[in-house]
């Protein structure tokens, strides 16, 4: 790896509109730089060498976050994990994802990193997508020809890979409000120490619906495969059943099935069993009286 | 204790403290000389290759390279042992071939140096590197040491047949240990596994060099041997030895690693082709791939031998150890572990050997504890299957088979002090150490019975024994040289060379000296770093520097101190045995109103028009012969997730006799030290290399897991602070100590919360689990 | 392609001629010659990089130094102000808190931010906001003492009239 970087040329638009126009002008050759927290690494190591780089830092429109009871919450890309994760609004309604940037890296790094860049890295062991695919979070493209709204679970392709054109841009990460009787929350195993890469995540939603059945859960798993994935087997196990603690085990060991990590295969997988039964089994019982949804 | 002393055992602030937190400190990488160029280095991507041809065109057509240096460019120069090791530095006449190039046309790991470049700015460098093209024949290379000594495998080294690079046997054996195993009423023994441990230094290797008008080359150096490294730089590059330089900035940390040569041969090989001071400056990639790490053992085994009634009897030890592709520092972690570890305890038969062995992986060299946390690792666990055996307190065993002051201490001399016991008793208080039945059934038990049902996540205590030694005599050189000279104002300047690695060594030998004076600490001005001006210094290494250089340092200031006397006894008309210094003032026993302060005689002296006139200094040479080990013990507490294998430790009680604590903060914070690297050692930290390609994995931060702020136990540090009859005021050494105890105390932990033996370091939750899973099966 | 651009750091105003690809802590180190900023991962894990843009940490060996330019940056240099210690560096002189001082900046700059925010920290507090700053000597006992210490100095210094 170099310590410093290549030259390249740099933008700083002053709207949106005007760093969509440089992408399609400079298409593959141009980066968009977030926080640069991922962007810069893979600059110093000569992954990538791009020949133009866009700065998204001094776009306010892009750095919001807002609450309503039927749309959900709102979120600019350019928000740092810091500020997700002291946000009230979040805390408020979705716990889940304030626990999930407050996961990610070190301070500094939750200082500098946007949950934009977060997403569109897409690596594999990323934080914030297991409790964003179980919230069943929406993102907002935009590119040259318009808009589009792409569900986070079909936003990744693959590792380091997603349906982003190289014109588009992340404007907006939409999550539906939770329904009534829904509790959510984000379990996870580091690597080694307390601050290292995710080794296993999961982010959990059960929802109670009438006869204290499980109406609705949705697992979100992360580092355990290609991308963050939805242990939809393991869900179908309990959707319409009550959660007694054998088939909650029984779905947390679906979920494992579910899993496809690479290394640390059979340890992962053992992990995603406990983690899942973990979340499970503690969020039952908060859902039991429950107004609102409470991620 | 030290309550007798006006500055020994007070916290002063250090000497260098304000420099380093208002950003102050040179380090080497922050030196800046007009003209300096930046030298970068390219590293072999193969385990074992020939380098077939370098173009070097691209790289020198750039504007703003000013230098290439290549395997054909160094050909003049001499080859040699980034160790220093080839003199006799070692009794016995241990020596280590030269055995590399600056840079090397057979790279033997991956990451050894092929090329470097200087040039204008650290951008153009880089580039230069990136054009440089070169054409490697690959050669065969053998990474396991068990392999290595197979007939038939690759030659790492033409200096080491069948890859043994050292065989070496335990120097000091006695008795007749098989037979004392066949006799003994209980035998435990085990195989043990210790990785590789990179030192993580937060600065990393660097040097600057130049080469001024007169000729001579001028170093910055980070090396710990400060002499050693003008030297070796002065063989290396065939000039006298008065045309080198060495100058010692601050250093970022060294552990052990910067006892060898680093940056050095690359930079000044870059100054002297260049003509123009080069910095180099390693990125964390280099270090981890090119420099000396912990040495690893891929097995030691040992065997113990006990009465029935817990007399230790014989201990037998067989080391495999790796060297990686260089001898270096390496070797000497198998004598100097076996010599302390088989040296901690009575024991009557002692027998040991090792076999030191080349491998196409990166060297290995000295880390704090050099070999000894490996032995402790080992005996340390097994003295506690001894205990459980036994029907003992793990306590009690080590208790009845410590050492007494006049036994022969580990390195065969005699034991100068010990205070293991108030270790044991005090660590134990402190920490809360059960009764002994409670430990045997708990132990027993919780490992059968238990382990089904019982809570997820289980709490265990473990302890340990240790000592360590003050300096290396009689196994290295030991010699140490101190200035000290009065100003006319009545403080001090100091002329040592120590390595300002963050040991606190300035503040110590100041109070050392301050106290042996009768001054202030703050009125001793530490001179140093700069081979012209300080007499030759062995260096700070083996935990010495406290020990060996303050013992030279309290004979210096004695011999300045009995000049000032004999003077102020003229002056104030009274016998030199009267006298005595207070608070910088010179006062006559028994009259309190006869006394001048120390200044006006300084001055006095100094502008003298009567033909009397002196500069009171004294200049000393000291060798110590003898070599008082340090004693302490550990107590861990940790908690261990059956579920995720996870292992936490939640509380650490280090208790240490390191003989009089000159400044107990710095005892402390040495102790704490130790305890980050030894958790890591225990836990987390896994120097890795692909078993396939022989390319190093783990090199940066990213993937080697050093122990953060939020990984760390409740730590609490208690000092025996009984003096050394031998050390200056009674201390001894205590760098290396603190780490050494770390893993053996949470491994007998994990045993006493689970009931699995821990046998390979770090410790691994998969680890954990696989051996839960092997108990369940029996 | 240089860039003439302003930095304002530690309160003073530098027009300096850089280039789009150059890292803070270049311009900080080899253009200003503020080597108190130190660089020891260049990956994000250690903090030895750490400054404070607008009050807040981040790491000066992957920010790039266009990005910063106009905003609030304090290095090590600047914090004292003056020729007296900042309280944190007291007390990190006078706790032991510093060894070899390498990731001292780093660790000072990052507690002063926490401080800022939270006057009156626990332990388990300071040890999190250091969560990113990685100390090889001290084993991180006597820094966050000296943390808690300079806290309670500067409360009292402000309480004071
Ligand atoms: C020390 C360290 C620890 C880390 N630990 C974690 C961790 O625990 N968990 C974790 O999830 N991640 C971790 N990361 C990874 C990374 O920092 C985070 O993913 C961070 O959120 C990335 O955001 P950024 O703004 O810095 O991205 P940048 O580096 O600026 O950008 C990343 C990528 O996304 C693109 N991009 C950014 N924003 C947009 C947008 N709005 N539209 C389109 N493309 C965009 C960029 O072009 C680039 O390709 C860590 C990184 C470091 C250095
Ligand atoms: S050097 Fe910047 S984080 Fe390590
Ligand atoms: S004091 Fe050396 S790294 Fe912290």
């Amino acid at each position: 790896m170099y310590r410093l970087l290549t030259p390249f040329d740099y933008f700083e638009p002053q709207s949106v509109r005007e760093a969509v126009e440089l992408l399609a002008r400079f298409g593959h050759r141009a980066r968009v730089i977030a926080g640069g927290t991922d962007l810069v690494i893979s600059m110093k190591k000569r992954q990538l060498t791009p020949e133009c780089l866009i700065a998204l830092a001094g776009l306010e429109e892009l750095r919001f976050i807002e609450f309503d009871p039927v749309a959900g919450l709102r979120l600019g890309p350019l928000c740092t994990h810091a500020e997700i994760a002291r946000s009230p609004l979040v805390r408020e309604h979705f716990g889940m994802l304030a626990t999930a940037c407050n996961e990610v890296g070190t301070p500094q790094v939750r200082n500098m990193g946007t949950i934009g860049g977060n997403l569109c890295k897409a690596g594999p062991s990323q934080d914030t997508p297991p409790p964003l695919v179980a919230l069943e979070a929406k993102l907002r493209l935009l590119g040259p020809q318009g808009e589009r709204v792409v569900p986070l679970d079909q936003f990744c392709t693959g590792p380091f890979c997603t349906v982003l054109s190289s014109d588009e841009l992340v404007v907006e990460i939409l999550i539906p409000p939770l329904p009534p009787g829904g509790a959510g929350c984000y379990k996870w195993f580091t690597k080694v120490t307390v601050t290292d890469e995710t080794l296993a995540g999961a982010g959990v939603v059960v929802v109670r619906g009438p006869g204290d059945v499980c109406a609705d859960v949705r697992i979100g798993l992360g580092s355990v495969a290609p991308m963050a994935i939805r242990a939809r087997k393991a869900e179908a196990l309990l959707r319409g059943n009550r959660p007694a603690p054998g088939l909650v085990w029984e779905a947390a060991e679906r979920a494992a099935q579910e899993a496809e990590p690479r290394s640390r295969a059979a340890y992962r997988r053992h992990l995603v069993k406990v983690l899942v039964n973990e979340a499970i089994t503690e969020l039952w019982p908060l859902t039991a009286d429950l107004p609102g949804g409470l991620g | 204790m030290s309550g007798e002393f006006a500055v020994v055992g007070t916290r002063i602030a250090q000497p260098d403290g304000p420099a380093k937190a208002t950003g102050e400190a040179v380090f080497a990488g922050d030196v800046r000389l007009p003209g300096m160029l930046i030298g970068k280095v390219l590293r072999s991507p193969y385990a074992n290759a020939l380098v077939r041809s370098i173009d070097i065109s691209g790289a020198a057509a750039l504007p703003g390279v000013v230098c290439v240096l290549t395997p054909d460019d160094v050909t003049d120069w001499n080859t040699f042992d980034r160790g220093m090791k080839d003199m006799p530095l070692i009794a016995g006449g241990y020596r280590i071939p030269p055995e590399e190039a600056v840079v090397n046309r057979h790279p033997r790991h991956f990451g050894d140096a092929v090329a470097a470049v200087a040039a204008v700015s650290e951008h153009v460098a880089e580039q230069a590197l990136a054009l440089l093209a070169v054409e490697y024949e690959q050669l065969p290379f053998v990474l396991d040491p068990e392999e290595a000594i197979k007939p038939g495998a690759p030659q790492v080294s033409p200096e080491a047949p069948g890859n043994i690079g050292k065989h070496l046997t335990y120097p000091f054996p006695s008795g007749d240990v098989e037979q004392a195993l066949a006799e003994a009423d209980v035998v435990v023994e085990g195989s043990f596994r210790t990785p590789k441990q990179e030192h993580c230094t937060q600065e990393t290797a660097a040097s600057v060099a130049y080469v001024d008008s007169a000729g001579r080359l001028n170093v910055y150096s980070q090396c710990q041997l400060a002499h050693l490294a003008r030297r070796e730089l002065a063989h290396i590059f065939k000039m006298p030895v008065h045309k080198v330089k060495v100058l010692t900035p601050f250093i970022g940390g060294s552990f052990g690693q910067r006892g060898s040569l680093c940056a050095e041969p690359l930079a000044a090989a870059l100054a002297l082709t260049s003509r123009r001071p080069v910095r180099l400056v390693f990125s964390r990639e280099d270090h981890f791939t090119s420099l000396e790490s912990r040495t690893g053992f891929k097995r030691v085994t040992v065997k113990m031998g006990f009465k029935r009634d817990g007399t230790l009897t014989a201990i037998k030890t067989d080391m495999l150890g790796f060297l990686g592709a260089y001898m270096a520092c390496g070797p000497m972690a198998s004598v100097i572990g076996m010599s302390l570890v088989m040296g901690l305890y009575r024991c009557d038969n002692r027998a040991g050997e090792a076999d030191m062995v080349m491998t196409n992986t990166p060297p290995s060299g000295a880390m704090r504890g050099f070999g000894n946390e490996v032995m402790s690792f080992a005996v340390e666990q097994l003295m506690d299957e001894a205990a459980e055996r036994l029907g003992m307190d793990p306590v009690e065993l080590r208790l009845m088979n410590a050492k007494h002051q006049g036994d022969v201490a580990p390195f065969g001399l005699n034991l100068e002090s010990t205070y293991l016991e108030d270790c044991l008793r005090l660590g134990g208080r402190a920490f809360g150490w059960r009764p002994k039945a409670e430990i045997t059934s708990a132990a027993v038990e919780k490992g059968v019975a238990e382990t089904k049902g019982g809570p997820r996540v289980r709490r265990g205590v473990g302890m340990c024994a240790m000592n360590h030694c003050s300096g290396a005599a009689p196994l290295y050189l030991e010699h140490s040289n101190a200035i000290v000279k009065f100003n006319e104002d009545g403080s001090v300047n100091l002329t040592v060379h120590p390595a300002p690695v963050g040991s606190h060594i300035w503040g110590a030998l100041s109070q050392i000296c301050a106290e042996e004076l009768g001054i202030r600490a703050e009125d001793v001005n530490i001179v140093t770093g700069d081979t012209d001006v300080t007499l030759f210094e062995y260096g700070s290494d083996a935990s010495r520097s406290t020990y060996a250089i303050g013992g030279a340092t309290k004979r210096a200031a004695q011999q300045a101190k009995e000049q000032l006397l004999a003077f102020a006894a003229e002056k104030l008309d009274a016998q030199v045995e009267d006298l005595e210094i207070r608070d910088g003032v010179v006062y006559v026993a028994q009259a309190p109103d006869r006394s001048c302060p120390v200044g006006d005689l300084c001055y006095d002296a100094i502008y003298s028009f009567g033909g009397h006139a002196t500069n009171f200094a004294g200049k000393q040479s000291f060798e110590p012969e003898w070599n008082s080990p340090i004693y302490g013990a550990y107590f861990a507490e940790v908690e261990v997730d059956t579920l995720t294998g996870r292992v936490k430790v939640p509380r650490f009680v280090t208790a240490m006799d390191c003989g009089t604590a000159i400044n107990p903060m710095s005892v402390e914070g040495q102790i704490e030290g130790g305890l980050q690297q030894g958790l890591g050692y225990a836990l987390t930290e896994n120097y890795a290399i692909d078993p396939q390609t022989g390319v190093v994995q783990t090199t940066n931060y990213d993937s080697y897991k050093v122990p953060g702020s939020m990984d760390m136990p409740e730590s609490t540090v208690l000092i025996v602070d009984e003096p050394d009859p031998k050390g200056p005021f009674g201390a001894k050494g205590v760098g290396e100590p603190g780490m050494v105890g770390i893993a053996p105390a949470i491994a007998n932990a994990i045993y006493d919360a689970v009931g699995v033996r821990m046998r390979e370091v770090p410790i691994t939750p998969e680890a954990i689990l696989a051996a839960l899973a092997d108990q369940d099966r029996e | 392609m240089k860039v003439f651009a302003g930095f304002d750091i530690n309160g003073q105003t530098h027009e300096l001629g850089i280039e789009p690809h150059q890292l803070l802590i270049e311009v900080l180190r080899d253009h200003l010659g503020l080597t108190g900023t130190k660089h020891s991962c260049g990956v994000g894990n250690c903090g030895a990089c750490t400054v404070l843009v607008d009050g807040v940490p981040v790491l000066a060996c992957m920010t790039l130094a266009l990005a910063v330019r106009g905003k609030r940056i304090l290095t090590i240099e600047g914090l004292a102000g003056g020729p007296e210690l900042h309280p944190l560096q007291r007390a990190f002189v006078d706790l032991g808190a510093i060894q070899c001082g390498y990731c001292t900046p780093g660790m000072i700059l990052t507690a002063k931010a926490l401080l800022d925010r939270n006057p009156a920290p626990t332990a388990a507090e300071v040890r999190e906001a250091l969560a990113g700053n990685i100390c090889r000597c001290t084993g991180y006992v006597k820094i966050v003492e000296a943390v808690l210490a300079a806290a309670e100095k500067m409360r009292g210094r402000e309480v004071a009239p």
